[in-house]
């Protein structure tokens, strides 16, 4: 029997790859076993003073921390928060990796409804159930029912309070309308011929229509699912399976892609940041958006159009007959699972999301926030800082508005929804083939 | 194979009188001790090693972003990247964005540097110039193009017009999306590839153009037969760092196009990017992606190393 001798090379080899598995153990037993969330005790104490508490916010939201609440906290508490703004489309995957990272810098988390489950998922929400169960000052009640529990319960416990009533109604450019002898929309179809006799007559001057297209779910889903609830459609049914293939669907993806060459070039290059700009400058006359815009056109330092806007309920279309819009985006706030300060995160969560602060955030223009609560969506306050909007936000928060989904996959579901969309758009695929192919996906990753 | 292949090779040198410090076991000349590359070997563990091992454990585990190495999935991951809306595709774009780009910028390089070869031996303002466009971060490069091409308000509005093709939009169709991401890359490197050349260029022996030119060789028959030869290893280096730079492309992708429209300038990294940050947190499939785009860089940079060894030889 002979004895191979080892060589220094093969020797490196070894320790190489002894020492890459050793390293790499640790990795996979820290990372397999993630996800397991934490509750806060109904009775946890908080102490802000002297506490500095860290949050990742919206980017569009960060007026209203550093702006609004940062002073109001320190006065009334003697803590600090210092905030970090994340672009949207960044928010849920940056607030995952705080924590499964180890990094653990935040306290307090602005999140997206659609992310909660991947958030819960990944156990970067603390469980507030226990402890706003303890919170007799919480008035919990007045939330608005439409947004409660989308915003914050998922599986049966809650894990944030609602921050900003997200949803989108129409505002249209009153002195284009009158110009082009038109009165708002109704019905998409009427939307469809508005725009495009707008932009037909404008002569490259303006455009009927503003239609966000970014191809990310807060922007292009938006859009399309606005046309979805119009037609009385949904995106799951009652047992939680998609339903992206019905009429309603393909006449709301239809009427997208009708509207698009007629829209402000080039819808699938069009974000927030583009559509607002647009339309405040008076170059669109119709955009589907959130309410906060009410604040932003009636303010002169950033609106050529103060004065000259009108608003509507999102349209109809179909054999839906009652106007109908959907919670687009829509944030809460939770207390990450990785921070040094629970009790002290929660506290500031209970106090960001009360009525006071919710009613300075939404009279503000450029705070980007809107009702969360019954008693400032009905305020007089409320309607006197939004005398346009007020009516036609009360009717839609107070009605049923469509719910996206936010399971674990939703993220990733909702991505694919907006490709397939985003490429019928462009004219490379019919709607029936984007829903089909759309579909699809959903029913594998819904049944995982 | 005996021990007679292990041993130490004879050395001619003599041998130094006195006792032998180092003993029977004397270490070859050139050689350092093995306990000295113990850092830099530990610096590559953590670096590469771990990385890598780590990037296959994900490519062969069900991963998301928030779990991941969850459990063995064999080659899952692989067959959702082919499944994907996007991934195949976005491979084939990122070889033609690489190889085109690179193609366009030697062609604009080579030739600049011989125009500003032929005004003489120093670069002087036309080399500050040639390094602003090198110098800006490509996300500022990406948001002013963007800015100029906006198609309402953008710079470019009032040449559309002049042009007869007002309300224009290059950045609204597939090809010409993609055809601005390639000029726009083209308008950053060019500079990059002519300054590289231009420093070859100083280096071919004068008096051999001389020589040919005497012999009735014109410019062009000259460049060919004496500049080419002698500059063609420089160019192929560039070729083969621009190729790299080239599949490398994100920045101006995120902030110009976003991918868009449709899946029309998705390229490799934004598209792993998307799968595993950016809606999806598909950190398995990313990482499937990430190793399949690897081995394509692989075989498409193998290539241009082979040529270029090729050419050094052939010198």
């Amino acid at each position: 029997m002979s004895v191979m001798p080892l060589s220094r090379r093969q020797l490196l080899r070894a320790a190489g790859l002894a020492g890459g598995f050793t390293l790499l153990a640790p990795a996979l037993a820290s990372c397999g076993g993630g996800g397991d969330t934490e509750a806060l005790a109904a009775d946890a104490a908080a102490e802000p003073k002297g506490v500095t508490l860290r949050l990742m916010v919206n980017q569009p939201h960060v007026t209203a921390f550093t702006k609004i609440l940062a002073d109001r906290w320190a006065a009334e508490t003697g803590g600090k928060i210092e905030v970090t703004a994340v672009p949207y489309d960044q928010l849920t995957s940056k607030q995952i990796l705080d924590v499964q990272g180890g990094a653990g810098e935040f306290d307090v988390f602005d999140y997206f409804y659609f992310g909660l489950g991947a958030l819960v998922d990944a156990g970067a929400l603390v469980d507030l159930t226990d402890w706003i169960g303890g919170q007799s000052d919480l008035d919990a009640g007045d939330f608005l029912p439409s947004i409660y529990d989308p915003y914050t319960l998922y599986e049966g416990r809650r894990y944030g309070l609602p921050y900003d009533g997200d949803l989108h109604i129409l505002f249209y450019n009153k002195e284009i309308f009158d110009r082009h002898g038109l009165r708002p929309p109704a019905t998409w179809d009427e939307y469809d011929a508005a725009a495009k006799k707008i932009t037909q007559e404008g002569g490259g001057a303006y455009y009927g229509a503003i239609v966000q297209g970014q191809q990310v779910p807060m922007i292009l889903g938006c859009s399309f699912i606005n046309r979805l609830a119009g037609y009385g459609g949904t995106l799951v049914d009652g047992s939680g399976a998609p339903t992206l293939t019905s009429d309603a669907a393909v006449a709301a993806a239809e009427h997208l892609i009708a509207v698009s060459p007629h829209a402000l070039p080039t819808p699938l290059q069009i974000g927030f940041d583009q559509a607002n700009t647009a339309f405040l400058s008076g170059q669109g006359a119709m955009i589907d958006t959130w309410t906060d815009m009410s604040l932003r056109a009636d303010d002169p330092s950033v609106s050529k159009i103060a004065g000259k806007w009108g608003v509507v309920s999102l349209p109809v279309g179909g054999t839906n007959t009652t106007p109908r819009t959907a919670l687009d985006a829509g944030f809460g706030l939770g207390v990450s699972s990785a921070s040094r300060h629970k009790p002290e995160a929660a506290a500031f969560v209970k106090w960001a999301t009360a009525a006071q602060q919710n009613l300075s955030q939404a009279s503000t223009a450029g705070a980007g926030i809107d009702p969360n609560r019954r008693s400032v969506l009905h305020s007089a306050e409320y309607a006197k800082a939004t005398p346009t909007a007020a009516q036609v936000i009360r009717q839609n928060l107070d009605g049923s508005p469509l719910v996206w989904p936010k399971a674990p996959s939703a993220p990733k579901i909702l991505q694919d929804l907006v490709d397939q969309l985003a490429l019928a758009v462009q004219g490379q695929q019919d709607a029936r083939t984007a829903l089909r192919r759309a579909q699809e996906s959903w029913e594998r990753e819904l049944s995982r | 194979m005996t021990a007679v292949d292990v041993a130490a090779p004879r050395t001619t040198r003599p041998v130094p009188a006195g006792p032998d410090r180092q003993g029977p076991r004397r270490r070859r000349a050139g050689r350092v001790p093995f306990w000295l590359a113990v850092p830099s070997l530990g610096g590559l563990a953590v670096l590469l090693v771990y990385p890598t091992i780590y990037l296959i454990g994900l490519a062969f585990t069900t991963s998301s972003l928030a779990r991941p190495l969850q459990r063995w999935s064999g080659f899952d991951n692989f067959v959702e990247a082919n499944r994907s809306l996007a991934f195949n595709g976005s491979l084939v774009r990122s070889v033609i964005f690489a190889l085109a780009g690179a193609l366009l910028q030697l062609a604009l390089g080579v030739g600049l540097a011989v125009l500003l070869r032929a005004r003489g031996p120093r670069l002087g303002v036309a080399g500050t110039l040639l390094l602003l466009p090198l110098v800006t971060p490509p996300v500022m490069v990406g948001v002013a193009w963007k800015l100029m091409l906006a198609p309402v308000g953008g710079s470019f509005t009032g040449v559309w017009e002049a042009l007869g093709v007002p309300g224009f939009n290059p950045l609204g169709s597939g090809p010409g999306a993609f055809a601005t991401l390639l000029a726009i890359d083209a308008w950053q490197w060019t500079p990059f590839v002519t300054l590289l050349v231009f420093a070859a260029l100083l280096g071919v022996d004068r008096e051999l153009i001389e020589a040919a030119q005497l012999d009735g060789a014109g410019a062009w028959r000259s460049f060919r037969s004496v500049v080419w030869p002698a500059i063609l290893p420089t160019v192929l280096a560039v070729a083969l760092i621009k190729v790299v730079l080239g599949f490398k492309v994100f920045d101006l992708i995120v902030v110009v196009t976003e991918g868009g429209p449709g899946v029309a300038t998705i390229l490799s990294p934004y598209e792993i990017y998307r799968t595993g940050l950016r809606g999806q947190y598909d950190m398995g499939t990313a990482a499937a992606e990430t190793l399949v785009f690897a081995l394509v860089v692989g075989v498409v940079t193998a290539a241009i190393t082979a040529a270029r060894h090729r050419a050094v030889r052939d010198q």
